[in-house]
């Protein structure tokens, strides 16, 4: 029987919703009474002590400039004090209501439906009579699009072919973040550098990376295409998604001699060796080479731009 | 005496006579909808029924992070600066003394150095936009397999979709702000994924960023767009989201006495309230201990952007890891044709979040087409009472969650100590085999348990009593089963019964006044049970 009793209560809230008598408020809250939940009620009690004290708590820490933690702990606690307390004190009140209600249907019925068809169609034929101006009235509307049309352009500029050179010209040294050129003997092996165009440190769609590799190691079209003295350069913009490739892997164990030129981004892999070709990861064409010269002074210098545009591509620079 | 009892006026018939004593509370409500013609319906609002499970309180949890996120984002702003202007940064921290910034990082880390409490607000912004996300999603997961997406729903599922994509906006637009080093790496890959839109890449990655990458505008351009577009367009679409729950009601779990007519769960005042409340509060509470204690994004050791820079283990914020991984993971393939190029980026960054989302924007008309099934549903399955459908949802999850570990492929390779390519290779095989597996292993499991017959299974059937004056009495002996089955109390048998046998007769009556429409209910099924003797 005790069960029973249980369920009343639960379903006591149920005749809440009838006007509420003087004599069924007082009966509510004698069961709520007899039944009061001494747990939830101390939980409520301590969490709002809790609350007002870290409210007090992140005052002090404020004043006193202990911001890095001790606020946030003030204003957490007298947060999550408020929202325990509630809960606590909801539970206390064993508010566990089971009421049903009825769902309206929101479905139409064929009467609304018909009024509904009715009264569109009283307009299609008043206001859809005059179809010259129904049409004029479209065509405003479209006119009016285009005009905004203008300003919206005014966002950026039409691209004009920027992406097809970028700061390399021929006779151009080759600098590095701290604007020193590179000298040709200088280089140690398997070291990574990022150059720049001389002028132009910091210059986005120019930026390279530069290593010297061991000269046996280059494939032929390698050399071909501009490497000079085992010095490769390559455009440090991966071709996959534009990040910096800025990793540079060496493995010496044999037999798989191997240099890595990989993009931290996304993984893709690019073998400096042979015209940073991708060899792994989701880039699909090799970073663009730049042909290296060297000048009177023994510097090294790019000989011409690159030869494709750098970077991820659009869909016309196949 | 109730505290409002001493200041309240009370009412006054024609001769000046105190008739009725009113609280503050109610003067004040009433002195607005005694304008507005609105009383009936904030009583009706205040009387308003929710079914409680914990399932239902993730919408909630969404909600609250997002008033702690315009809360805490309004702070933000009012020392923030949207521009890439370059500045020397001068302030406390000193690895980057004398470095040159841009405005915007300049002022983050003003905000994280400078300004007392301005840290702890950031990061308590930063944790609310990953948890409302988070919230939005298990949410989605919910109402996803429970069934709750089928018609009438089925309009708010694309609603509450369009939300999804707002917050991941919201998120993206928001964390690409401070222009420190992994968030302009970001940039920069949205600037890439454009670009490869076939025909209009090029022209539309020119007009959002203001011509060639990197420009000067873009940061200037997001920030209207986190902190007006994006937060208006979030407040009108969760309006109309909130909007049809409560015109629709809420959904329900199937038990006794809950039918597809009606709706039992406790009334918004007090009980839903208080609790609700509650959780905002703990909400609130909860993401400022994280914002006080968890550090999170701490730009200051990224640095500012530099376009010649990346860093390794650069991992967005969690939400956007499914689209780094899809372009992690997607295999280096593109497709040349006379001079053009379909870029590995369009299937990578375009296609495959495409078909995510356009999955689950189709969810609910696909299942209808599947099942034929086009009846209104307002009661819940449970997952294992759709296997197909489960089964399904956990195949799409499996497939988002190996996108999700590819995002971070870098860091399960060093994690595991293999190679990164081997891990990959593995995510990328994953990526075609985990979805078909994982919907057999789900749909045999919801099975096997929707089959298994077990106590919760068995239906119990109760004899009631008629007594003479036309109630109903539980004989004393059933009692216990009748508890069982989840009854109600006999006392109150009236309120809980099923009135399924006579929903048809009252489809279009007045809700507004729903204890004397059961009223009329029982009297009718009382009448039916009369005549059946």
């Amino acid at each position: 029987m005790t069960q029973f009793d249980d369920a009343e209560d639960d379903a006591t809230p149920v005749t809440a919703q009838r006007p509420v008598s003087d004599e069924a408020r007082s009966e509510w809250s004698s069961v709520a009474h007899e039944d009061m939940n001494l747990r939830a009620y101390r939980a409520a009690i301590v969490a709002f002590v809790v609350a007002v004290g870290g409210g007090l708590l992140a005052a002090i820490a404020y004043w006193t400039s202990e911001t890095e933690t001790l606020l946030g702990v003030g204003l957490a606690l007298a947060l999550g004090g408020i929202g325990f307390g509630l809960v606590s004190w909801s539970k206390y009140l064993d508010l566990d209501e089971h009421v049903v209600q009825q769902r309206e249907p929101l479905r139409t019925t064929p009467q609304q439906d018909a009024d509904f068809e009715e009264q569109v169609e009283v307009g299609r034929q008043t206001v859809g009579r005059r179809k010259l101006l129904v049409g004029l009235l479209g065509g405003s509307f479209v006119s009016l699009a285009i005009g905004f049309v203008g300003p919206v352009g005014s966002l950026g500029p039409r691209p004009r072919g920027e992406r097809d050179s970028t700061g390399w010209a021929p006779g151009r040294r080759l600098v590095t973040l701290d604007g020193s050129p590179v000298d040709l003997s200088s280089g140690i092996f398997d070291q990574l550098a990022t150059v720049f165009p001389d002028g132009m440190i910091g210059r986005d769609d120019s930026q390279v990376v530069l290593l010297r590799l061991r000269p046996e190691l280059l494939s032929e079209r390698t050399i071909d295409d501009g490497a000079l003295d085992g010095w490769v350069a390559y455009s440090k913009i991966c071709t996959h998604a534009g990040c910096s490739v800025g990793l540079f892997g060496v493995d010496d164990r044999e037999p798989d001699v191997v240099r890595q030129l990989v993009c931290p981004c996304h993984q893709s892999v690019f073998d400096p060796t042979d015209g940073a070709r991708p060899v792994g990861g989701p880039a699909t064409r090799s970073l663009p080479q730049l042909s290296l010269g060297v000048d009177d002074e023994g510097f090294l210098v790019s000989n011409h731009d690159f030869d494709r545009p750098v970077g991820p591509i659009t869909w016309d620079e196949g | 005496m109730s505290v409002f009892d001493r200041f309240s006026r009370g009412d006054t018939d024609d001769a000046g006579e105190v008739t009725k004593r009113r609280g503050l509370v109610e003067r004040y409500v009433d002195s607005v909808t005694s304008r507005t013609g609105g009383g009936s319906f904030v009583t009706k609002s205040l009387r308003k029924v929710f079914p409680s499970h914990f399932s239902f309180l993730w919408g909630e949890l969404a909600l609250y992070s997002l008033i702690v996120l315009f809360l805490t984002g309004t702070y933000l702003t009012l020392f923030f600066e949207g521009s890439q202007e370059v500045v020397t940064y001068t302030g406390s921290h000193e690895p980057l003394q004398g470095q040159e910034v841009s405005a915007a990082f300049d002022s983050v880390m003003r905000i994280s150095f400078e300004v007392k409490g301005g840290l702890l607000i950031r990061q308590m912004h930063h944790w609310s936009a990953l948890l409302f996300v988070g919230a939005i999603a298990l949410h989605m997961a919910r109402v996803f397999f429970t069934g709750a997406f089928r018609r009438p729903r089925d309009l708010n599922w694309i609603v509450g979709l369009t939300l999804l994509l707002l917050a991941l906006a919201a998120g993206f637009t928001g964390y690409s702000l401070p222009d420190d080093l992994l968030s302009g790496t970001g940039l920069r890959i949205t600037n890439g994924i454009i670009l490869a839109i076939p025909f209009i890449g090029e022209r539309l990655a020119y007009l959002i960023f203001g011509g060639e990458w990197p420009g000067t505008d873009i940061i200037g351009r997001l920030y209207p767009v986190h902190i007006l577009l994006i937060p208006a367009a979030i407040v009108a679409v969760l309006s109309i989201h909130l909007a049809l729950v409560w015109r629709q009601k809420h959904t329900q779990f199937r038990g006794p006495g809950r039918t597809e007519q009606n709706v039992v769960g406790e009334r918004v005042w007090p009980a839903f309230a208080m609790k609700s409340i509650g959780l905002l509060f703990l909400t609130a509470g909860v993401l400022t201990a994280m914002g006080a204690i968890f550090e999170i994004n701490p730009v200051w050791l990224y640095g500012p952007y530099d376009t010649a820079a990346a860093t390794s283990f650069a991992q967005p914020d969690w939400y956007i890891g499914f689209l780094e991984g899809s372009v992690r993971l997607f295999p280096p393939w593109e497709f040349r044709a006379g001079g053009f190029v379909i870029n590995t980026l369009v299937f990578s960054g375009i296609l495959i979040p495409g078909i995510v989302f356009g999955g689950l924007f189709l969810a609910p008309t696909i299942e209808r087409r599947l099942t034929g099934d086009t009846a209104d549903h307002h009661l819940l399955d449970r997952p294992r009472d759709a296997p197909n459908r489960t089964a399904a949802g956990a195949a799409s999850i499996a497939f988002v969650a190996v996108l999700f570990l590819g995002g971070a492929q870098d860091v399960v390779a060093s994690t595991l100590d293999f190679s990164v390519g081997h891990v990959t290779t593995v995510l990328q095989f994953a990526m075609i085999l985990a979805p078909p597996i994982v919907f057999v292993i789900t749909k045999r499991t919801c099975v096997e348990l929707r089959d298994r017959t077990g106590p919760e299974r068995t239906e119990r059937r109760v004899p009631v009593e008629r007594t003479a004056d036309g109630g109903y009495h539980i004989p004393d002996d059933q009692l216990e089963d009748w508890m069982l089955a989840g009854g109600a109390a006999p006392g109150h048998f009236d309120e809980m019964a099923d009135h399924s046998t006579v929903r048809g007769k009252h489809a279009h009556r007045d809700e507004s006044d729903p204890v004397h429409a059961d009223e009329e209910a029982l009297d009718e099924m009382r009448d039916d049970a009369g005549a059946d003797r």
